[in-house]
């Protein structure tokens, strides 16, 4: 019975799924408005390594009893680091458009995805409120 | 939190006058390509934008923060590069051995620093415009 996963836990991920996006968002923003800054190096959102590598390290906590509830691992704390294996220009800049375009493209539909999965949810808690008047 | 979509904006349009400045530099290099006159009875030197990132200084502090960086134009330097000579002994400026100092500008060069800017500033157009659609998307979620 724990396994129910509930409206809450749903409209987390999804909240969670949009402030990954505008992260993303945000360093391939800086990353294009850096393109001809020398010396300037890529930066990127460490987001999936973050989710992958809390899951695996991580000790889940303990549940002793059939109602405690796993827990989920904290991903909020996403580093931003530098790319590496990018082609470094010679004014020591290594920012390319064409990756950051599809960052930002890839991090707005990602956005989209997740804000309509998330309006549907409101629907639904919405047309609950209404049904119960 | 001050990682927000308004900071990328922010970002993106900082980049949109550095690179404005980058063509409004490489415009006037190309119009004094020929000015062997300048205010200070010298050829026009070429002139140069110098860009840096606008936000934390040291590049570890950058590192561990996720708000956007912005770019600004840091300084505009001029070229120290010694003056092209060019025979012309009817020119008005030419010395007594008949050459004329023209302007140290490379006009192919400045063509292309022009091409490179206004293609960095189409590119930041095209982010905003995706973050605007972003903005307008969460909007969209209290209807």
């Amino acid at each position: 019975m724990n396994d129910i996963v509930t409206d809450r836990s749903i409209m987390t991920a999804l909240g969670r799924q949009l402030t990954a996006a505008v992260a993303k968002q945000s360093v391939a923003a800086s990353n294009l408005a850096n393109i001809d800054t020398p010396g300037y190096r890529t930066r990127e959102v460490s987001f999936d390594d973050a989710l992958s590598r809390e899951l695996s390290s991580a000790p889940p906590l303990a549940a002793t009893q059939p109602g405690h509830l796993k827990g989920t691992p904290a991903i909020e704390d996403r580093q931003v680091r530098e790319a590496d294996g990018l082609p470094t220009r010679r004014d020591g800049n290594n920012v390319l458009l064409d990756r950051e375009l599809l960052g930002m493209s890839r991090a707005s539909s990602d956005f989209t995805a997740a804000q309509t999965a998330l309006s549907a949810k409101f629907r639904l808690v919405r047309y609950a409120i209404n049904e119960a008047k | 939190m001050s990682n927000t979509l308004h900071g990328a904006i922010n970002a993106s349009a900082s980049a949109l006058t550095a690179e404005r400045a980058r063509i409004e530099v490489a415009v006037s290099n190309l119009a004094n390509a020929e000015s062997t006159r300048g205010a200070d009875g010298k050829p026009y030197r070429r002139r140069d934008v110098v860009l840096a990132t606008d936000g934390p200084e040291t590049f570890e502090a950058m590192m561990g923060r996720q708000n956007a960086v912005g770019v600004k134009v840091a300084d505009i330097t001029e070229d120290q590069a010694p003056f092209a000579r060019r025979y012309d002994p009817s020119h008005p400026d030419a010395d007594a051995e008949g050459f004329v100092q023209m302007p140290n500008v490379d006009v192919p060069e400045q063509m292309v620093d022009m091409l490179s800017a206004s293609r960095a500033y189409q590119a930041n157009l095209t982010a905003i415009s995706l973050i605007r659609d972003m903005i307008s998307r969460a909007m969209e979620l209290g209807k």
